[in-house]
């Protein structure tokens, strides 16, 4: 659906059914230089059964129009005017990567508006390689190659998709690639500059899931580990044999491991 | 990992990942017409398409899956969709973004079946084709209209060989908010890959190079990803709410495999042309090899034009690594390892000295495929293209006299030595025949 933002017009999937204010809202926050495409896998699933789900594109980013924003802060508030226009009160969070941090920041500043949070392929902090960023803002579709590539654990490196057909590398750098230049680039500096990390985690005191990947070399598994243990009684999953594209790598753990966390927080 | 892994390491490993129960190396071949559900919601999920799996192989099936993986990376393409034809390939790719009172300009130099398909078969259903030659790029962007919906050609014209300047007719489509749909049969994604050139969509026969030894039929539909369907209001099997799935926007749910999401979603679903499971896994043999066996399909072709121009018996030869092509420059800048293994050349004498040759040929064979691992020879004139109108023939490069020849990977010395018997056998009776009616 198409909703306005602070007068900007947003895309928000709402996995293809009609967005329900009075059922239990999930809102899904995509990664660096991605879009609501990273939930492929889940964002109609959970639509389907029942959920209302909110898988917006973030300013300037897909279908979306207007700037990128430059930091998380900004982001997470963002996403509460997101909750707000669309009507709802409270929702279970769910980012992956940067999306994470977003979420994260959202429960900290926002705490009223989250039941709980889901957080996929995620650490306290995202110290982006300088390299990287440069890389983004001087040749970008080189950057999208060597984040495909990271990205992605032994079943993206071979293009052995769960869709049938379907090419991870390749998807991904065609939705990366979708976005106006220099998004990515400044997402990733928004990445790099945002420190409250622990200080969010640690502020978190709703039902809270971490799903990480133990191929992961974007941000590590031994990185999501730290997050774990600033968030005391989060649930942590590890999911072998995949990369850092979590949730089209592995759709069904990825939503075995969320629906637990919807049965915590009655979403 | 590495995303840059080589063309021969894709052909080999592409879209297959050995199951830890039997650890086959091989691509299995999966016989079923259908697969277990977990439970009910794990069998609606897959009728939702909103889990990756198998519900019914008319959709998909592992071993196919595999091949349109595969095929997917060696293209560089988002998706892929496997059928039982390129044939078919090419109707569902049509079906996929044409309703009735919409328009295609298409190539006028393409194999007969393409043109047969458009110019008598779509315009039965009110979907009109204007035909313009793929060289004359203000004649392509002419012809555009506001109900077209794609721009449709081949990268080697069959049998004329001319060569369309991918880039260049990308260009005019995108100017116009049209996509630009290549048959790359002749070239396989070992020569070139259109996508990387701006093509939007490529279709392959399976059946030819890419299978190579002429066992099993087969055609792909490799969505590129690469064009903005929500740009303008022209594609509305696409950007509109679907018949199906809840009414899913397939643009806005899928993004850049939206076209293959809507030609799985109804082309396989409400047609079905499938591709059996034992073809794919037959056509998987093939792809494992296509780049060793490209190789060798250059060299030999390389050497055989160098033999024909040679020899006296034959009037003409025609490829567009030859210098007096006229799309020799395109062909170089675009293939640089080589611009396919068909030949066309015609036997002094004409239609009869050229008949006589076909006839007379003892390892080639005479039938109507290319891209086996044989030498193929045809009189186009009289089989492949014989239904065609005798103005789409003249468009599309058909003389009366041409010889079409599918360079194969036998020992090259064993071609020259059986072309050079055929043509001389050829002209002995050309010569006879002028002889009789002198006296």
């Amino acid at each position: 659906m198409q909703v306005l933002i602070n007068n900007v017009n947003t895309f928000v999937s709402t996995g293809g059914r009609k967005a329900d204010k009075d059922a239990p809202c999930l809102l899904f926050i995509h990664g660096s230089g991605q879009t609501h495409l990273t939930w492929l896998l889940q964002a109609r699933f959970f639509a389907n059964r029942g959920w209302s789900v909110l898988a917006p594109d973030l300013p300037g980013h897909g279908l979306s129009k207007g700037e990128a924003l430059s930091s998380i802060e900004d982001m997470a508030d963002w996403c509460h005017d997101l909750i707000i226009v669309a009507g709802h009160h409270k929702v279970t969070v769910i980012g992956h990567s940067q999306g994470g941090l977003v979420a994260l920041e959202l429960a900290r500043r926002h705490p009223n508006v989250v039941a709980g949070i889901g957080l996929i392929a995620l650490a306290t902090a995202i110290p982006v390689n300088p390299q990287l960023i440069t890389m983004a803002e001087d040749t970008e579709p080189a950057a999208f190659d060597a984040m495909v590539t990271w990205g992605h654990g032994r079943d993206g490196a071979f293009h052995d998709h769960p869709m049938p057909g379907n090419s991870h590398l390749h998807m991904g750098t065609r939705i990366m690639a979708s976005n106006p230049k220099g998004v990515l680039a400044t997402d990733l500096k928004a990445c790099a500059a945002y420190t409250e990390g622990e200080t969010a985690a640690a502020s978190i005191t709703q039902p809270a899931m971490i799903i990480l990947a133990r191929d992961d070399r974007m941000t590590p598994w031994k990185q999501g580990q730290g997050l774990a243990k600033a968030i005391a009684h989060a649930n942590l999953v590890t999911i072998e044999n995949a990369g850092h594209m979590l949730p089209v790598e592995r759709g069904d753990d990825v939503n075995k491991a969320l629906r637990h966390l919807f049965e915590q927080t009655g979403a | 990992m590495s995303k840059s892994f080589g063309f021969d390491t894709l052909g080999l490993h592409a879209g297959f990942t050995p199951d830890d129960r039997h650890g086959s190396r091989a691509v299995p071949i999966h016989q079923t017409t259908s697969y277990m559900f977990h439970d009910t919601e794990h069998a609606a999920a897959l009728y939702n398409l909103e889990v990756g799996g198998h519900l019914y192989t008319r959709i998909s099936n592992p071993t196919i899956g595999v091949l349109e993986n595969r095929m997917a990376a060696l293209d560089e393409g988002v998706a892929a969709v496997a059928v039982a034809t390129g044939m078919s390939a090419v109707f569902l790719s049509v079906l996929a973004l044409c309703s009735q009172g919409d328009h295609i300009v298409a190539s006028s130099q393409m194999y007969g079946g393409n043109i047969n398909l458009l110019e008598h078969t779509m315009s039965r259903f009110g979907v009109t084709t204007s035909f313009v030659d793929p060289t004359d790029h203000d004649a392509i962007a002419a012809a555009i209209q506001p109900n077209t919906k794609m721009v449709f050609g081949e990268v080697i014209g069959n049998p004329g060989l001319d060569v369309m300047d991918i880039s260049a007719v990308a260009e005019i489509a995108h100017a116009a908010g049209v996509p630009l749909v290549i048959d790359a049969t002749l070239n396989t994604p070992y020569l070139m890959k259109p996508l990387k050139h701006g093509a939007n969509i490529v279709i392959h026969s399976l059946t030819k190079w890419i299978g190579g030894h002429g066992v099993a039929m087969g055609g792909i539909i490799v969505d590129g990803g690469n064009f903005d369907w929500g740009q303008n209001d022209r594609f509305p099997t696409l950007t509109q709410p679907h018949f199906a799935f809840q009414e899913v926007n397939l643009w806005e749910e899928f993004g850049p495999a939206a076209f293959s999401m809507r030609v799985r979603s109804e082309g396989m679903y409400n047609i079905g042309p499938t591709l059996s499971p034992m073809n794919a896994f037959h056509i998987l043999q093939g792809l494992e090899t296509l780049g060793m066996r490209m190789e060798r399909h250059m060299a030999n072709t390389n050497a055989l034009l160098e033999f024909l121009k040679n020899h006296d018996g034959v009037a003409w030869v025609n490829h567009p690594s030859l210098a007096d092509h006229p799309c020799h420059d395109i062909a170089m800048r675009q293939m640089p390892k080589g611009a396919g293994s068909i030949i066309t050349m015609g036997i002094k004498g004409g239609r009869k000295a050229s008949q006589a040759f076909i006839e007379k040929v003892e390892l080639a064979s005479h039938l109507a495929n290319v891209g086996d691992a044989r030498t193929l020879v045809i009189h186009p004139g009289s089989t492949t293209h014989s239904h065609i109108s005798a103005d789409a023939m003249k468009a599309a490069g058909l003389t009366d006299d041409l010889i079409r020849i599918s360079v194969g990977l036998e020992d090259i010395n064993d071609i020259k030595a059986d072309f050079d018997r055929a043509i001389k056998i050829a002209q002995k009776i050309d010569q006879q025949k002028h002889a009789t009616k002198g006296a």
